[in-house]
């Protein structure tokens, strides 16, 4: 899935974008934000999420009393008054005991599925966070200096941009992550091994730059021919001060609105190339790993699938509502929305 | 008031109804009047499909089963299941190879009249053709054939043709000389690899139209990653050659899948005729099949070892008493238990079913974990940084995961990496990977105890696509394996006791985790005859065996 | 307009010479995939591998090597590494698949997408519009994998009304093919579903406001006429656009997770095999000729959208 246009797809492209500036938007905007009841909501639960997957080590020890990676083949539980496999003979693995050990019960190893979950969610986040980061400040600078300086630069850095955006993005990140997630990366002073986190973030982020790039790019054309631009030109500031004090506060606003939606991108993308093999390596929980691994036994035992699925689809959603109420009372044209009829 | 239906309204539709039950009578005798005898056919589905049906290509277990019953070599196995069909028997040649020379000739006799499946006549010299296409179109198993003179200077380019091997169509004898004396010569010539094809043939791999041979079945409508099929060859039964089956069905048609449990339903259903052996029934349907169709489910313990290797070049398993540790950390139940039940604990190299296999109880009964733990400690390795390899396919990769898992309870510190099987042995015997442990496998190339110790073999040991993979060399191994590889393999039998002192050696020397033997399925529709389809120890489905019920 | 036309082909082909330099070197990257190696089987000598590599000209230098590769795709002589069979034909065989699945999702998501979207703007901020708001931002929020194997485990499994996986084609059985693509159309056309209503919302009720709707309004025009003339076009027009693009992307291979958990058989899977096999010439081939079709479309719609408003042709 890909962003796309999200932003601007009413305009025709090429036409200019209204922005505002002025005093406290941000104090307006946080106003406005705390009416809308449902994206608090989501934002808050999706904090709560992050704190329980942050105190996953807590979990572990002293409510289910395993680690993430502990295999329990041949151990037992008791659920109801009765000791059961976690593991049965032929290799199904139990279900749901909601009691503390096995809460969510066990995987094909005998691991405890909710401490996995947690795990996983700690890794999923972090990934999804780096890889918004990446994403984010490379294509600010990307965007700043083609939309700035205009020109040869401008015309390389948009066909680099359009490489990188002509392969959909999960065939580029499983070809990449691929190779890297083998033999981990050494490129000057970045130095990862195969099973660091930080590959699939980097590829992840790398993947989604023009998403970013592109929709920024056009706000810097509109904003440069602004007058307080030229205001500032006459003073004789140069073309990195410009860049930085008069332009990019005022990608701010755009800016906020696109940092939700690419961590919910990311954590999205992230699943999708560990299901595929190519994002976090196994054993190395993440939500995509645990699906991927979960669907071979999905007749059997539907809690692999269901378990880290609806954390990933929850959290997602958490993020996306939150999103989108941010982008509504930021959004100089969200009253244009209707939402408040 | 009701309204009579008009006479004339009705007539028309009986008369329709009459002729339409007469047509349909009139179809209905006549399909039984052109009657015939049908040919039969039946369907096997697979998800591990055979890297190449070309028969010098053609290596994996589905590339076996199905050449072996279409190129026939000159020397084959006794058609039968378990120990009797790892019997070397003549199979083009008239008798098993005369052997002289200190074991380096070996001597053989075309039988008279053999003619490919297209009728062409086959001649001595197409022997020597195919062993050097094997080598030209690189064979996987092509080592095999290097101890033939010549076959290295042909190999690299040097020579025209290998020298080793001398032919002569008017008397149709051929005569192998080897470089120096290898005792399981005559399994290497059972490969369907050796069999003949005409000189016409291409010397690049076939992936569409198969190469001609003689056996009891032709290759037809082979679509890559698709399907393809075995179809009765109906020159064959004219040869009379004994011990070699004509087959009974007439079409056996094949289609690559890639999800075993649909695939399992099929069969479980009756809508496909076979399972494929190589694949793995899902744990999920395994209480189904068991009940439902207990009478057409089997399994098959089949020679195979399953082990962890520990490489001796490197830390931390460079030290014994590490290596001892591991052996005390797992446990081969659970590990059975992983793989579904499809596993029969083991902790020998040669496994059952194969002369050599020890049968002295085992040095390292696991696990043991405060034992282990012990040994980690006296050797002052606790914490040791270990990396486990395993290949990223279930149950492999669970099996890996679980192994790490227990080298941490006894007090490493372990990181999974797994890695694809296609590129999984390739990465393992590169020396610069530095793999430390992982998982190691072995599958029968033939019948013999030398085909699993190769795997220890200190010759073995090579900087990329090395075997021996924990780099074991240990003089005293060399020593026996120099000494019993000489024996001509049909005196296997008199060294079956030293060849187990060699296992038994290595045992307990821990240079390698030996956890169990694998199990395959032998799973039909109600179509087939089950009880007299062969399983073959080495090449599995017997195709030729089935026959459909009556 | 033409010189804009002239400017667009030239930065395409930058970017296609670009696309084809970038793919191959991707691949140069991987460490152990040694093709050679592989290809030479586990009980290879060095000697054999060399003589492997030199038939492929794997010792040959970067450069020479991509023109080879190059050559060989331009002229569909492709050879997988490990069957040594035509890249090109198991592509067309797997076509059938991942064009049934795209035609039949794309078909389904534009409809539904368009009349979802319509609907929520009929009476904005009222409960049928929050709550279709609430059910896109779900379906964006699921991923594909997820949503294919819940379905798949509810009717294929658990009900046993639909097939567990496969593809059969149109021509053998039409009816078994319906019933083999209905889980993966679902499955694939739910998010696209969410999303484009959205998108569709939001132009739509952005235009409601414009200027030039309301100078539309002014003359007083009546509302409908408004919306269907005005509004629409303007806002249906940014959505065909982005349907392009995004069919062109489900074609070549952007399908690969619906087309993996159903077993479809179509080009994305063969992908997602041949990339976990490390099997570089499919992955390459399938990889560029997706991004040539990603980057044709594009082009063409921003000649369209030049066509449509010339204030772009002038800015560029």
């Amino acid at each position: 899935m890909s962003t796309k246009e999200l932003l601007a797809p009413a305009s025709p492209p090429g036409e200019e974008l209204r922005i505002q500036v002025g005093a406290g938007p941000y104090r307006l905007a946080l106003r406005r934000l705390r009416r809308r009841k449902g994206a608090v909501a989501a934002g808050v639960f999706f904090l709560a999420i992050v704190i329980c997957c942050l105190c996953a080590p807590l979990y572990a020890r002293y409510i289910a009393h395993t680690g993430p990676d502990d295999n329990h083949i041949s151990a037992t539980v008791i659920v109801g008054g009765h000791r059961h496999n976690v593991v049965s003979l032929i290799g199904i693995p139990i279900g749901p005991t909601w009691g503390p050990r096995f809460l969510l019960g066990a995987d094909f190893n005998g691991r405890d599925v909710a401490v996995r979950l947690l795990y996983g969610g700690r890794n999923s986040l972090e990934v999804g966070f780096s890889a918004m980061a990446i994403t984010m400040v490379i294509a600010i600078l990307v965007a700043l200096f083609a939309g700035y300086y205009r020109g040869w630069v401008d015309s390389v850095l948009v066909r680099l941009l359009d490489v990188i955006w002509a392969y959909p993005a999960i065939l580029l990140g499983v070809a990449i992550g691929t190779s890297l997630t083998l033999g981990g990366i050494s490129l000057g002073p970045l130095n990862l091994k195969g099973g660091s986190l930080y590959i699939p973030a980097l590829i992840i982020g790398f993947v989604n730059i023009p998403y970013v790039a592109k929709p920024i790019r056009g706000q810097v054309i509109a904003l440069r021919e602004k007058e307080f631009v030229d205001a500032a030109r006459t003073l004789d500031a140069g073309g990195l001060r410009i860049m930085l004090t008069e332009i990019l506060p005022n990608l701010s606003s755009t800016i906020v609105v696109f940092v939700p939606l690419m961590i919910a991108n990311s954590i999205l993308l992230e699943a999708g190339l560990s299901y595929l093999g190519a994002g976090v390596q196994p054993p190395n929980p993440s939500w995509g790993t645990m699906i991927s691994d979960g669907v071979r036994l999905i007749t059997s035992s539907p809690h692999l699938v269901l378990a880290p699925g609806l954390m990933l689809v929850l959290t997602v959603l958490c993020i996306n509502i939150f999103g989108e109420g941010v982008r509504d009372v930021l959004d100089p044209r969200s009253a244009s929305r209707g939402v408040r009829r | 008031m009701k309204r009579p239906i008009p006479a004339k309204s009705w007539w028309p539709l009986a008369a329709t109804t009459m002729l339409l039950v007469l047509a349909g009578i009139a179809a209905v005798a006549a399909s039984a009047a052109t009657h015939h005898r049908a040919t039969t056919s039946v369907t096997v589905d697979t998800s591990s499909p055979p890297n190449s049906l070309d028969p010098q290509s053609g290596y994996t277990v589905s590339a076996g089963e199905a050449d072996w019953l279409v190129y026939t070599p000159l020397l084959t196995y006794a058609h039968k299941s378990g120990v009797a069909g790892t019997q070397v028997i003549p199979g083009l040649a008239t008798s098993l190879p005369k052997i002289t020379n200190g074991g380096k000739t070996y001597t053989l006799t075309l039988r008279p009249g053999l003619k490919y499946s297209d009728g062409t006549p086959v001649v001595a010299s197409d022997v020597k053709f195919a062993i050097q296409r094997a080598i030209k179109v690189n064979w996987g198993a092509s080592s095999f054939l290097l101890p033939i003179a010549g076959a290295q200077a042909y190999l690299n380019g040097k020579s025209t043709s290998i020298s080793g091997i001398a032919t002569n169509d008017s008397t149709r004898t051929i005569t192998f000389t080897l470089s120096s004396p290898v005792g399981d010569f005559s399994n290497v010539l059972a490969f369907p690899a050796t069999s003949p094809v005409p000189q016409n043939t291409p010397m690049t791999v076939q992936t569409t139209k198969m190469p001609v041979g003689v056996g009891a079945y032709t290759l037809q409508n082979v679509v890559p990653n698709t399907s393809y099929e075995l179809v009765k060859n109906p020159l064959f039964a004219g040869f009379h050659i004994p011990g070699i089956p004509v087959g009974n069905i007439d079409e056996i048609k094949f289609q690559i899948v890639s999800n075993n449990l649909s695939e399992a339903e099929d069969v479980l259903n009756n809508r496909v005729d076979a399972f494929d052996v190589g694949d793995a029934v899902p744990s999920t349907l395994l209480g189904q099949i068991q009940s439902q169709a207990s009478d057409r489910f089997a399994k098959e313990t089949v020679a195979s070892t399953n082990y962890f290797f520990l490489n001796q070049r490197i830390p931390p398993f460079n030290n014994a008493l590490a290596r001892e540790a591991a052996a005390y950390a797992i446990s081969r139940s659970d590990l059975a238990r992983l793989a579904g039940g499809f596993v029969a604990p083991s902790c020998y190299f040669i496994p059952v079913g194969i002369v050599g296999h020890p049968t002295a109880p085992c040095p390292y009964p696991s696990p043991n974990i405060a034992k282990a733990r012990a040994l980690l400690k006296q050797a002052h390795l606790v914490g040791a940084p270990v990396t486990v390899y395993a290949m990223a396919k279930s149950p492999r990769q669970e099996e890996g995961e679980y192994y790490a898992s227990a080298l941490k309870q006894v007090g490493f510190n372990p990181t999974v990496k797994l890695v694809d099987s296609a590129i999984y042995w390739t990465t393992i015997g590169n020396a610069k990977t530095r793999a430390q442990t992982g998982m190691g496998g072995q599958f029968l190339d033939f019948p013999a105890p030398d085909d699993f110790l190769l795997l220890i073999d200190a010759r073995n040991i090579h900087p990329t696509n090395s075997n021996n993979f924990g780099n074991v060399d240990d003089p005293w191994i060399q020593s026996q394996l120099v000494k019993l590889e000489a024996v001509p393999s049909t005196k296997l039998s008199t060294i079956g006791k030293q060849w187990a002192a060699v296992d038994a050696y290595q045992a307990k020397k821990a240079y390698t985790i030996v956890w169990g033997s694998s199990q395959l399925v032998k799973f039909f529709s109600n179509r087939i005859d089950f009880a007299s389809a062969v399983f073959h120890p080495l090449f599995f489905d017997d195709y030729s065996s089935w026959r459909l019920k009556s | 307009m033409r010189r804009f036309i002239v400017r667009r082909t030239l930065q395409t082909m930058v970017v296609l010479a670009l696309v084809s330099v970038f793919t191959f070197l991707i691949f140069q990257v991987i460490p152990n995939g040694d093709p050679a190696s592989r290809m030479a089987g586990r009980t290879a000598t060095p000697g054999q591998i060399a003589a492997i590599a030199r038939s492929w000209g794997f010792d040959r230098p970067i450069y020479i090597q991509y023109l080879h590769t190059m050559d060989k795709i331009f002229t569909g002589s492709v050879v997988s590494y490990s069957q040594q069979i035509n890249v090109v034909d198991q592509i067309k065989r797997g076509l059938p698949a991942t064009i049934s699945l795209a035609a039949g999702a794309g078909i389904i998501w534009l409809t539904f997408g368009i009349v979802v979207g319509l609907l929520s703007t009929l009476r904005p901020g009222r409960l049928l519009d929050r709550t279709l708001g609430f059910l896109a931002l779900t379906s964006i929020s699921a991923p594909v994998f997820v949503i294919g194997s819940v379905l798949l485990y509810v009717f294929a499994y658990k009900a046993s009304i639909l097939p567990s996986g496969g593809y059969v084609p149109l021509t053998a059985n039409p009816w078994q093919w319906f019933e083999h693509m209905l889980l993966p159309w679902i499955s694939l056309s739910l998010p696209f579903i969410g999303f484009y209503s959205r998108v569709l919302r939001g132009n739509i009720l952005d235009a409601k406001y414009e200027d030039y709707v309301r100078m539309a309004r002014a003359k007083g025009l009546s509302s409908r006429r408004v919306l269907t003339r005005h509004v629409l076009r303007n806002s249906l027009i940014p959505v065909m656009a982005l349907w392009g693009l995004d069919f062109a992307g489900v074609i070549g291979g952007g399908a690969i997770l619906i087309e993996s958990i159903f077993d479809l058989q179509g080009v994305g899977q063969y992908a997602a095999e041949s990339i976990q096999t490390l099997d570089v010439p499919p992955i390459m081939v399938i990889v560029m000729y997706t991004a040539v079709l990603v980057v044709v479309v594009a082009a063409l719609v921003d000649i369209l959208y030049a066509y449509l408003d010339p204030r772009i042709s002038l800015n560029g």
